[in-house]
């Protein structure tokens, strides 16, 4: 997996990429854990890209829902965007649609996630 | 061995209503619609060919009661939920064709799904049985005869005829009993759980229920990991989605399709036996639950060995 994060307006992007599972959930939730420290220090939505995720794992699912509850508790919006097929149909077999707010892409959760 | 389940659905025991069996009914003479079949077998092909488990047949209701048969002549056992009462019985039968009269249990821990059967285990009366009940708890015979209280139930547990004996295990440790090489491994449940090991004939069962895995402590993933490690057939609970687990039903004690599939993957596990179902669920939610089961196997794949994912109802018989 490789982490990148970028500002664009009011949201930090951040676009890992690659598979997520066993091997690396680690460095997935330190990235995101991170994340959320500078979104809250900036006052930025957290948009979590997922369109170059390849799959992820339920440690990866699991550290998105501990960084969402970490998020809560720092005031900062956490969203995710643009899910290939795959992740898209994992979110949904997790439930993960659920709990999370996903936008079909990055645009889209600019527009209204971080409005 | 074989693995024969005598209940599967976790928490409480359930029971079709009228109007679950009657829309089964209509839905069957629907897709029949202006066939005619000449006998039973023939219309037992066409249920197989043309209708859904759900819509054939259905998960049952009983609550956790797995046997697992070694081959040795002794009874194996795991937990006492009211799937026991159907095993009891079945028992009798195979006691007066000449089986062993001996059980050992072992219980995954003393939570009511889980003990409720043992005042309606026939061979209980049974004088010339011997039951011997395995547990990681040292208080098993505590709650077995709280239960067969003057308050609970009229027979006291001092009524029953068998000889019981109880027998504490503790982690770490092998056991050889019942022709099988015994471990056990603490999970997280209220006042503990603990799964189960079995191995033999270079063939391993693995029984672990009532078990959730905290996402705060994910690396201690290793220690299941290492219990699983390249098991033949392992039986977990996967009562909630893993969305609910995380968050409704945190701390609630139990686990998720996903998450169990990741652990059998890590482990070089051949075969997954989805258990303890939620008792909210109809027969066509636990289908969905066991497709999306084996949707995510597939798609989280990647290069490791296909994972077989069954799903474990009442009457389920496994060959390992």
């Amino acid at each position: 997996m490789v982490w990148s994060a970028t500002t664009q307006g009011r949201a930090l992007v951040a676009r890992p990429n690659g598979r997520i599972d066993e091997r690396n959930w680690q460095v997935f939730s330190d990235s995101l854990v991170a994340a959320i420290e500078t979104a809250r220090v900036a006052g930025l939505v957290l948009v979590v890209d997922l369109g170059t995720i390849d799959y992820m794992s339920s440690r990866g699912l699991r550290s998105l829902s501990t960084a969402l509850a970490a998020a809560k508790t720092a005031s900062v919006a956490m969203v995710l965007a643009a899910p290939g097929e795959a992740m898209r149909e994992i979110l949904a077999i997790s439930r993960y649609d659920k709990l999370f707010r996903v936008y079909d892409s990055v645009a889209a959760a600019m527009e209204h996630g971080a409005a | 061995m074989l693995v024969r389940f005598w209940g599967t659905r976790g928490s409480l025991p359930v029971a079709a209503r009228a109007e679950a069996v009657r829309g089964k009914l209509v839905a069957a003479l629907l897709a029949a619609s202006g066939r005619t079949f000449d006998d039973a077998a023939a219309a037992e092909a066409f249920l197989d060919g043309n209708l859904d488990f759900a819509g054939r047949a259905g998960y049952g209701g009983a609550t956790s009661c797995v046997e697992i048969d070694a081959g040795d002549g002794n009874f194996i056992v795991c937990d006492m939920g009211s799937g026991l009462r159907e095993f009891g019985i079945s028992a009798m039968a195979r006691a007066a064709a000449g089986h062993k009269r001996r059980y050992h249990f072992f219980l995954s821990h003393l939570h009511w799904d889980h003990i409720m059967g043992f005042p309606f285990f026939v061979p209980a009366f049974d004088p010339d049985a011997t039951i011997v009940i395995h547990s990681g708890h040292a208080d098993a015979e505590t709650a077995l005869r709280r239960q067969q209280e003057d308050i609970s139930f009229p027979v006291a547990f001092d009524w029953l005829r068998a000889r019981i004996e109880f027998v504490t295990l503790v982690p770490g440790e092998y056991y050889d009993i019942g022709g099988t090489r015994v471990s056990i491994v603490e999970q997280f449940h209220s006042h503990l759980s603990y799964g189960f090991r079995f191995d033999t004939g270079g063939k391993s069962v693995i029984y672990s229920t009532d078990s959730e895995h905290k996402a705060e402590n994910m690396a201690a993933e290793a220690r299941f990991e290492a219990f699983f490690d390249s098991a033949d057939f392992v039986v977990c609970d996967t009562m909630y989605s893993l969305a609910d687990a995380m968050s409704l039903k945190a701390d609630w004690g139990h686990s998720s399709p996903p998450v169990v599939i990741d652990l059998c993957r890590a482990a070089g596990a051949k075969r997954l036996a989805l258990f303890h179902h939620e008792p909210a669920y109809d027969d066509a939610q636990i289908l969905a639950m066991h497709r999306d089961a084996i949707s995510y196997e597939r798609l989280t794949r990647g290069d490791a060995p296909a994972l077989d994912v069954i799903c474990a109802y009442d009457g389920l018989e496994v060959s390992v």
